[in-house]
């Protein structure tokens, strides 16, 4: 079903009502899984997954580690559920668009967290996605971020990631062209977008994955709308966290 | 697993202190790419691309069958690539490896997801009959930098090679053979092409205290590859737009240096898209003996 933009140039509003700087509601738990070291439950829009962390443990003896053991290695698995999207639909582990996310994830965070700190150790990342409604890389990214930190594992900063898409086509040369934030499924699937992940608060992008065309110089206003868009986010998770902190201090002080 | 073997400490501070100093080990300048040679096959469709010692070789192949369900309008697609232990010592027999998943993703993105071939002109019979188009990259030796040769070989032997001609009547497809008729090119819409740029931050360049802290490199051989804590790769094609970017984590990198790594990839990619012309046309003019190219060929002239 094409998506309508036809009524986006008169009250620029977007199908779901938002405007063109709007994240979609997220909401985060932490610490859902009492059996896992850190694992975490993230919503943004519609899209939900969970995620958790296994570590850091000892490393398996076999199978050659990347760095020569002087530095964790960050393990990731994603599962997507068959019932996550419009269609039912059962993907295999070694699909390679799986992973490529999964190389993306680890290997971003393989540069915030300490890995230092925990030399010959596995750290083990398990995504599961229960609902896919666009930002699907982004909301892994997040919801990693809340569970390493949930396991207590140190990191330079938060990793937020979200989506920024432009509303005109690739070909047409419109100086109207607005860039969006956070995208749903079938924004996403007309409109070019990208998704962009930074380190807390800084300009420093962590992820960058555009896979549709667009003019260059869209580019720049879909990347700033991004990296604002990941402030945001991280001004959410960072509430999450707290009222979490809050609750074990509360808990302790009884 | 046989691992691949690291460069030695030696090596990456040798590595480390001469980029502070500006120099890179094999003397280019940090945007510049390596010797770059094209060679085709004599048939059409095979590519030979050396990027310094890596070595990428493309065969492109056609053939008729019967188009998805979903899509019948459209015609077949594929690329698939092959690393062998000859490539690389680390890399074993069907043993698909990170490397190899990668690379196929990020010519699948920057060539098949942006619509360089038009797969609708390989429709012969709605729902029945489309050429499925083969490209079959096999990399030879890795020296770094392979998406970036794969790219440029692919889009190259997709240029160069020809389909046999067809006819149709109702439901009837006629092939004609290649000495029925002459072959007819692709029908190609844009030329993407990747450029990749590596970057180096504090951890191997150690707390300089420079004004800038990031190294950026194109074209990485191997030994850089091995050192490098980031990378982006810019698909773009020559008239400015973008197919994709792909930034697979890696060491965080102000949002301004990636816009600019952006810029740089087009310019780049103006000279490659010269230089694979350039070659194009050489090897057409030796083919062409006699001036009989063109009273053979078999398609319309096109609107352009």
């Amino acid at each position: 079903m094409p998506l309508d933009t036809s009524t986006y140039s008169l009250a620029l509003l977007r199908l779901d009502g938002r405007r063109w700087n709007e994240l979609r509601r997220l909401t985060a738990q932490i610490s859902t899984q009492a059996a896992a070291d850190g694992s975490s439950y993230l919503e943004m829009g519609n899209t939900k997954v969970i995620c958790t962390v296994t570590g850091p443990s000892e490393a398996k003896a076999t199978g050659g580690n990347r760095s020569g053991g002087d530095k964790a290695d960050v393990q990731v698995v994603i599962n997507i559920a068959g019932f996550s999207g419009v269609d039912r639909k059962r993907r295999g582990r070694r699909d390679k668009r799986t992973q490529e996310m999964q190389t993306t994830i680890a290997n971003a965070f393989s540069q915030s967290l300490f890995t230092h700190l925990f030399p010959h150790s596995t750290i083990l990342l398990s995504l599961h996605i229960l609902s896919q409604d666009g930002s699907l890389l982004a909301a892994l990214l997040n919801a990693s971020t809340l569970a390493l930190i949930d396991a207590g594992i140190p990191m330079r900063d938060y990793i937020c990631a979200c989506t920024a898409g432009s509303t005109s086509s690739y070909s047409s040369n419109d100086e109207k062209a607005d860039p969006l934030l956070d995208l749903n499924n079938l924004e996403e699937q007309e409109l070019p977008f990208l998704t962009v992940a930074t380190l807390g608060d800084t300009d420093d992008v962590s992820v960058l994955v555009m896979e549709t065309r667009v003019q260059i110089g869209r580019l720049e206003g879909m990347l700033a709308v991004g990296v604002d868009g990941c402030k945001q986010v991280r001004e959410i998770l960072d509430q999450v966290v707290r009222k979490r902190g809050t609750k074990i201090l509360e808990a302790s002080q009884l | 697993m046989p691992r691949e073997v690291e460069p030695s400490l030696n090596e990456r501070q040798f590595f480390a202190n001469a980029l502070q100093e500006n120099i890179r080990l094999d003397g280019r300048a940090f945007d510049q790419f390596r010797a770059l040679e094209l060679e085709f096959g004599d048939e059409y469709g095979v590519a030979d691309v050396r990027l310094g010692k890596t070595r990428v070789h493309t065969h492109i192949t056609a053939e008729v069958t019967t188009p998805f369900p979903e899509r019948p309008f459209d015609g077949i697609f594929t690329i698939t690539t092959e690393l062998s232990p000859m490539t690389s010592p680390s890399i074993e027999v069907n043993r698909p490896s990170e490397t190899e998943t990668l690379l196929s993703r990020l010519l699948e993105k920057t060539i098949r997801r942006s619509g360089a071939l038009d797969t609708e002109s390989l429709c012969l019979i709605a729902g029945s009959k489309c050429w499925s188009i083969r490209a079959d990259v096999h990399v030879l030796s890795h020296d770094g930098n392979l998406v970036d040769a794969s790219c440029i070989a692919v889009i190259a032997a997709l240029q160069h090679f020809r389909k046999p001609d067809t006819s149709t009547e109702g439901e009837q497809v006629t092939v004609y053979t290649l000495r029925e008729r002459e072959p007819v090119p692709l029908s190609l819409l844009h030329f993407p092409l990747c450029v990749t740029f590596s970057f180096y931050g504090e951890g191997v360049l150690g707390k300089g205290g420079d004004e800038e802290g990031e190294v950026v490199l194109v074209d990485a051989n191997l030994m850089e590859e091995q050192l490098r804590e980031g990378s982006v790769t810019v698909g773009i094609n020559r008239h400015g737009e973008v197919c994709q970017i792909a930034k697979l984590g890696g060491v965080p990198i102000d949002a301004v240096t990636l816009l600019h790594c952006v810029n740089v990839a087009g310019v780049k990619v103006k000279e490659l898209s010269k230089f694979i012309a350039g070659r194009l046309e050489a090897d057409a003019k030796k083919r062409d003996k006699g001036g009989l190219m063109a009273e053979l060929r078999a398609d319309n002239d096109r609107v352009s």
